[in-house]
């Protein structure tokens, strides 16, 4: 598979007090050239600070500590500062978490548009304007809306609007982390919508950032499963979710309620995700992992196990007589 | 079966902020967060509200527990109406209708100790300190905090989310109270922890027959613990009935659309419009009639002339839509 974009062995710190916090641990995956890439996994397992890492963009406490993102060629970690901002906007875009982080609230959509299609896209003032319009329809929202506020728009607009501003210059990979978390089923809805249409209409790649497996079935054609800094679990959307190989998978699978599926207990995840200050040795999911044996305390490394389709646990190939196990509470129970 | 909590015609209207053209009139609008709404609780039974953010969800809730005063309605609790009392006199009802809290996180004072947290509410309605250890501790067991001692001394900042809000929910049942009523009780917790609250709190909801009111904008959510739902839209119940019938077989537009928008954790999933058009409209400048209409896909003459009222439409089940 040519990948757009090839992370190994991905590594992100944070410098505290304490000592560094392993946000991203020796992550790796791919995404391919057109097509949304989900990105899932608890809060605080690295996801954020995975997608800022890429777009060079993590805070000064944070610095990459090991491996490589080849994109288009290119390794992102090794690359000069000045040949990395011009890939900026042009090749590689973000929506950050917070939909307000993403826009200027002293200033009009218009003149965030400007800034984007003129100083860097290098476009007339007239073809700037002309450019900002068809960027709104494409998002769904009217031209005339350009000369608002950002705080005149709903959440959903302001989404629409961020997403608009990020494929200004036609990247050919978009960032979006949580676009969808703070709003309401039916606002999120037609924002995953949106995205799913750009993709198929401009034929880029995006990777979908969230905490929520039912947002990655719905929009997403790969997945990415993080786990404590680490990816334990990567593939085709249905390979992974209809067939997870991985237990926290299967337990991400089970703690969901379903809307369609008839009542019973839900199945919860006891315990909580390790400490990045400090994380254990061997598999990080070990301490919650119903299955664990004497060999989790090496660890196990991200290998392809079937065509495509990625996963870090020793057990993986009784993954079929596991299944069945991971949804039942006992099992889960300590 | 009679109803242990019960609502009868809410109304809160709030005044809005006014704009220039509006004192120019001399007009005082108001905005109704809650316009009429009734429901019934058993107990042992769980009502779920669900609707989008700005519905009136979470004011309904806080007229429900005499937190903020309705403009018009009653709140009914064991066949009276609380809705007068005040001061002293409102005090049992305040020990026997509970509000488990949104945000695990900022719920607890981070400088006590778990244990102080929860004996403050047994002091609060007088429960004399030689029972209050006891209680601390059945409370814990309820919401399976086992055994009670590895955490009654330990600070906020020392347990996990899933465990601060098992402490929130346990602070609630402490009380004995017979009714809980929950703002989006988990929306601030992992997916993998969720599961083990809910699972918590329909357990303390069976063993100790209370009855509860889960709010929430989670359909999917709702559907598990809460065997009723009612539907609200700016400020009304558009729908209630069974949960489970209601999301098989939605009667009013609205519900329709939300039960399309609920994303499920399945590949094969149906990908089609949504049967809604456009957002929210300004609360100040709701349409005629029926106030779904500007979003209806199925809106015609009447809708704009006539506010269809809440009917019975099948046994148990109650719609808001000339068309249902
Ligand atoms: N500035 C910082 N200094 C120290 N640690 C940090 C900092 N920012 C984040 N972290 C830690 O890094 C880890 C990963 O954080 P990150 O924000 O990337 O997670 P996330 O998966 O995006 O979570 P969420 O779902 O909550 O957004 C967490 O343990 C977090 O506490
Ligand atoms: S490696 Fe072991 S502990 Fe880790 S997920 Fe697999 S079975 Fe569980
Ligand atoms: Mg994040």
């Amino acid at each position: 598979m040519d990948a757009l974009l090839d992370v190994r062995d991905l590594a992100v710190h944070y410098r505290t007090a304490a000592g560094p916090v392993r946000a991203v641990d020796g992550a790796s995956f791919t995404v391919p050239a057109a097509g949304i890439v989900g990105l899932v996994g608890e809060s605080g397992c690295g996801k954020s600070t995975l997608g800022r890492a890429l777009m060079g963009v993590l805070p000064r406490a944070a610095s990459i500590a090991a491996g490589s993102a080849v994109f288009e060629g290119r390794d992102l970690v090794t690359l000069a500062p000045a040949e990395r901002r011009k890939l900026l906007w042009r090749r590689l875009a973000f929506v950050p978490q917070t939909a307000m982080n993403a826009l200027d609230p002293v200033q009009r959509l218009s003149a965030q548009m400007q800034e984007v299609l003129v100083e860097r896209g290098g476009l007339s003032r007239a073809a700037a304007g002309t450019r900002a319009a068809a960027l709104f329809a494409m998002v769904g929202l009217e031209a005339g809306r350009l000369r608002d506020w950002p705080h005149q728009f709903s959440g959903g607009m302001r989404q629409r609007a961020s997403i608009a501003l990020a494929l200004a210059l036609n990247p050919a990979l978009l960032i979006a982390d949580e676009p969808v978390t703070a709003l309401d089923v039916i606002v999120q809805r037609q924002i995953l919508d949106v995205m799913r249409d750009l993709q198929a209409r401009l034929g880029l790649a995006m990777i979908l950032v969230t905490h929520d497996v039912a947002v990655v079935a719905y929009a997403c054609d790969r997945v990415v499963v993080m786990y404590a800094g680490r990816v334990v679990e990567s593939g085709p959307v249905r390979a992974v979710l209809e067939a997870p190989l991985h237990p926290y998978t299967m337990g991400l699978m089970n703690a969901f309620p379903d809307l369609e599926r008839a009542g019973g207990e839900l199945v919860p995840i006891e315990g909580a995700p390790p400490s990045l200050l400090n994380p254990p040795g061997g598999c990080r999911f070990a301490a919650r992992c119903p299955f664990a044996e004497a060999r989790c305390a090496q660890d196990p490394a991200l290998v392809e196990h079937a065509p495509d389709h990625q996963v870090a646990c020793w057990r993986a190939p009784e993954a079929p007589a596991l299944r069945p196990l991971a949804s039942e509470a006992a099992t889960w129970a300590r | 079966m009679g109803a242990l909590i019960a609502a009868n015609d809410l109304v809160k209207a709030f005044p809005a902020s006014r704009s220039l053209r509006d004192m120019m009139r001399g007009q005082r609008p108001v905005l109704r967060a809650v316009n009429g709404v009734s429901l019934e609780v058993a107990a042992g039974r769980a009502l779920g509200i669900v609707g989008e953010s700005g519905c009136g969800k979470t004011t309904t809730a806080r007229l429900l527990l005499r937190l903020e005063e309705a403009t018009s309605g009653s709140v009914l609790f064991e066949g009276q109406n609380v809705s007068a009392l005040r001061g002293a006199a409102l005090l049992p009802f305040r020990s026997r209708v509970q509000l488990v809290f949104q945000n695990p996180f900022d719920a607890l004072n981070p400088r006590f100790t778990i244990r102080r947290s929860l004996a403050e509410p047994l002091r609060n309605f007088g429960v004399p300190p030689d029972q209050q250890e006891a209680r601390i501790r059945e409370a814990m067991g309820r919401v399976r905090l086992d055994p009670p001692e590895a955490y009654l001394d330990r600070h906020p900042h020392e347990l996990s989310g899933g465990q601060l809000q098992r402490v929130v929910l346990a602070r609630a049942l402490v009380t004995h109270p017979r009714a809980i009523i929950a703002d989006e009780p988990v929306s601030m917790l992992d997916v993998s922890v969720r599961a083990g609250v809910l699972n918590v709190l329909r357990r303390a909801r069976d063993e100790l027959q209370l009855a509860a009111i889960y709010i929430s904008h989670d359909l999917a959510l709702i559907r598990y613990v809460c065997e009723a739902v009612a539907v609200m839209y700016l400020g009304r119940i558009v729908e209630s009935g069974p949960t489970a019938e209601v999301i098989a077989a939605p009667a009013h537009p609205y519900t329709r659309a939300l039960v399309a928008a609920v994303p499920v954790p399945r590949v094969d999933q149906d990908r089609g419009d949504l049967p809604i058009r456009g957002g929210l409209p300004d609360q100040l400048n709701q349409p005629s009639g029926c106030a779904f209409r500007d979003r209806c896909p199925l809106a015609f003459a009447r809708c704009a002339e006539e506010a269809p009222p809440l009917r019975a439409i099948a046994p148990g089940r109650h719609a808001a839509c000339h068309l249902a």
